[in-house]
């Protein structure tokens, strides 16, 4: 797979089709890749793919940095594909103006990721080049949100006292932000500060105004990456509020971020038929 | 006030809960404004924020006001069908379908907000909506959890 | 000679201190995996085995990530101002790494220079550290490579050093810390000893060379465009501290409120008017790396940085303080290579 890698990006980069390609390298064999962005076709062979290319690199396609770099084409995985289309539904991104690589992947991390065990997008959907083979089966929507359902178990003064010790820990590195692909704001909520409008600092009231702010404004956008819960340096596991705000829009309006670039988001539409039964 | 069983905590018996209510300017803050021109009685512990719409109401005002010291919050707007701006509620209907599921999972008692329709012309239900959160309210006793939160330390 | 000391005795100790009111932190693990530094409710939180470090820093304990400076009321034209209460309860920062501890003296110049800053000095007055020397080490671990080590004694009020089978063997450098282990401890001819220390990678003379040149330099974007602006590195580095200062209001009353920030965030350096001096990404890891070897050295005489590696260990996307050094070094070493510097560059990384 490697192999078939450096020459599609060879001949991408020789071609001119592409000025960059944003992909995973690796200095060190005992670290993690990490990202890389390789501008010449001399470059290419320090493209790697393995296991344990974890990080979500659409995060980068909106970046002005990347963006200056010129016309990019991206290594995904099946999850992150996903990413791409929200950012094109969103009107971040200009689709035709991109060559998406999508690898299959039967699973990344070490130990896997808890999102990989509900995985049904082993092949990339949406892409324009797919390197290797994979098959993608329908998976039980119940255990995408298996680890939620478990946790949601727990009585609500449960609930309440664990994120009251999760939320403690959270020093506003704004890591979860920084590393979300649908986290492009130029100005975050989080940075406004004229006026306020929530704390900045990371008391337990300010942090849980950040991660109920953070998480919905994901709601209906969030693909499921768990790029936040990995890059929190405090351990907070955030794919749980991530997950209930998923799974509420799936049961309630049969809608998943990132599978149909034509589908209306969930957020900014409607539908008078739309059921609750909590409005009295 | 209601006649209430003395409290063995002494918080309990002063306790007047604090409710806010965001309501929309067309139909629930007219229901609430009809309420009074008729003269209906409703306990005085909600305090009304008027926003042009429900589709307005930014869910970190719920937030905002439990941070501020709410024991309790209601959403109320326009009728489905009924919106002034034709579909700001439907909006608002399907961003609290989401924010309640992720409210719950944060471990926030979902019996401390309220949602409800009331028009221009329904005066008597705002009247008993605000009646019944008013006295579950009290039943429930402060949000300490929350105060407990906002603690600056 | 030396004076050791039995593992239970320790926690015993640990919880005896907590019992007098005593402030204890020190590592424990978070969930199953994350090791932390904590303020500790009772000694089993403890963890005194030995494993490379903690994910944070135990800055937390003198410079917390929030705290309070004073309090204010508004009443129509009048301000009511009343002080913060000053920390009073003594702490101790128990099992400690040397890479935290050393971070203290160098955080003391800071924090006393043109203004003494009262709450971290009153914090500082109060602390005793005990480290705990160091028998592992992972690949982010670079002490030996910025004048520490595994028993580096800087900071430190008393070190420990695992004998094994429960036992430490303890030493005291400080009154404090005579004072904390006073009639604890045995007489015993048992020494302890310290693992290797990781490898010794970064010459700081090469880098440094390299800062006082080149500041516009293609290296920075090239080696740093990756980064995604997050804070994780300052804020669990033991000797970055930088601060804001916001208003906590409710009403008509607040707090004024200093918190951590950071020079990788896209905020620190915009201005009212809306420019930023530094727009840029590769621009903010730059400052970074300047502040820590360059500014800081000019200003204080020490670098900013310990070694302890966890800016690379808690970083998204691996970056962090080595591999922007070590790139650092490889040009320069590629520079050597091409001209008659060749010898000696050769001499300098031989030292």
């Amino acid at each position: 797979m490697t192999k078939q890698l450096h020459k599609v990006c060879r001949e991408l980069l020789e071609s001119g089709k592409v000025q960059v390609i944003i992909g995973y390298g690796q200095k060190d064999r005992g670290q993690p890749p990490h990202p890389v962005f390789i501008t010449s076709p001399e470059e290419v062979e320090g493209l790697v793919w393995n296991d344990q290319c974890v990080a979500n690199l659409t995060t980068y396609l909106t970046r002005k940095e990347i963006r200056a770099l010129g016309k990019p084409a991206i290594i995904v995985k099946g999850c992150d594909a996903r990413a791409i289309v929200v950012l094109q539904r969103e009107s971040q991104i200009d689709r035709s103006a991109m060559v998406v690589i999508g690898m299959a992947c039967n699973g990344v991390g070490e130990p896997r990721l808890a999102k990989c065990a509900a995985c049904d997008a082993h092949v990339p959907a949406h892409v324009d080049i797919t390197i290797g083979e994979a098959v993608s089966e329908p998976v039980d929507p119940e255990r995408r949100y298996n680890d939620l359902n478990v946790f949601m178990t727990q009585s609500t003064d449960e609930r309440m006292d664990y994120w009251q010790d999760e939320l403690e820990r959270c020093v506003r590195c704004y890591a979860c932000r920084q590393v979300c692909p649908l986290c492009y704001c130029e100005r975050c909520v989080a940075d406004k500060n004229r006026p306020v409008r929530f704390s900045t600092a990371p008391t337990l009231k300010g942090n849980y105004a950040w991660h109920i702010t953070r998480a919905f404004h994901l709601a209906g956008r969030c693909i499921g990456c768990d790029e936040c819960t990995r890059a929190c340096p405090a351990g907070i596991n955030l794919r749980l509020l991530n997950l209930s705000v998923a799974r509420a829009a799936e049961n309630a309006f049969g809608y998943r971020a990132g599978l149909d670039p034509e589908a209306e988001p969930v957020i900014g539409s409607f539908s008078t038929q739309d059921k609750e039964s909590f409005i009295k | 006030m209601t006649h209430k069983q003395p409290h063995p905590d002494p918080d309990m018996t002063t306790f007047e809960p604090k409710i806010v209510a965001y309501v929309c300017n067309w139909c629930t803050y007219l229901g609430a404004d009809l309420a009074g021109t008729n003269r209906l009685e409703y306990p005085p512990n909600v305090r009304i924020i008027r926003l042009p719409c429900t589709g307005r109401i930014d869910f970190n005002l719920i937030v905002k006001a439990f941070e501020t010291g709410a024991d309790a919050v209601l959403v109320s707007g326009c009728h489905p069908g009924d919106c002034h701006y034709t579909s700001g509620n439907y909006h608002a209907r399907r961003r609290w379908t989401l924010f309640r599921e992720l409210l719950d999972t944060l471990g926030i008692e979902m019996d401390r907000i309220h949602f409800t329709w009331i028009s221009a012309a329904e005066g008597r239900k705002w009247q008993q909506v605000i009646t019944e959160i008013t006295e579950k309210t009290r039943q429930m006793g402060p949000y300490l959890a929350y105060k407990r939160i906002c603690r600056v330390s | 000679m030396s004076t050791i000391i039995g593992g239970q005795v320790l926690r015993d100790m640990v919880n005896d201190w907590i019992g007098d009111g005593k402030r204890v932190g020190g590592p424990g693990y978070v969930g199953n995996h994350l090791i932390l530094y904590r303020w500790l409710h009772r000694s089993d939180e403890l963890l005194l085995e030995s494993y490379p470090r903690p994910h944070n820093s135990i800055k937390e304990f003198l410079f917390p990530s929030h705290e309070k400076l004073y309090h204010y009321k508004i009443d129509g034209q009048h301000i009511e101002l009343s002080e913060a209460v000053l920390p009073d309860a003594q702490q101790i920062i128990f099992a400690a790494r040397p890479c935290d501890a050393a971070s203290l003296p160098i955080l003391d110049h800071v924090f006393n220079w043109d203004y003494r800053d009262v709450f971290y000095n009153r914090r500082r007055s109060l602390t005793t550290v005990v480290t705990l020397a160091c028998q592992d080490h992972d690949a982010h671990c670079f002490c030996t490579s910025v004048g520490g080590g595994p028993d580096d004694e800087r900071g430190s009020d008393a070190m420990l050093f695992a004998l094994g089978q429960d036992q430490y063997e303890v030493r005291c450098f400080t009154d404090k810390g005579k004072a904390l282990f006073e009639g604890k401890l045995e007489e015993s001819t048992r020494v302890g000893k310290v693992g290797p220390g990781p490898e010794r990678r970064l010459d700081l003379e090469t880098v440094r060379e390299f800062l006082k040149t080149d500041f516009e330099s293609p290296l920075w974007e090239r080696q740093t465009l990756r980064c995604i602006g997050c804070g994780a590195c300052a804020y669990n580095c033991p000797t970055c501290h930088c601060f804001d200062i916001t208003d906590e209001k409710v009403g008509s009353a607040g707090v004024r409120m200093r918190s951590w920030d950071s020079c990788q965030m896209a905020m620190f350096t915009v201005h009212a008017s809306g420019h930023n001096p530094r727009s840029r990404q590769p621009q903010r890891q730059r400052q970074r790396i300047y502040h820590k070897f360059e500014i800081y050295p000019s200003k204080f005489g020490e670098i900013l940085c310990t070694g302890c590696g966890n800016c690379s260990r808690v970083c998204p996307v691996g970056l962090g303080i080595t591999p922007v050094l070590t790139a650092i070094q490889e040009e320069q070493a590629a520079r050597a290579g091409t001209g008659a510097a060749q010898e000696a560059g050769r001499e300098k990384v031989d030292q």
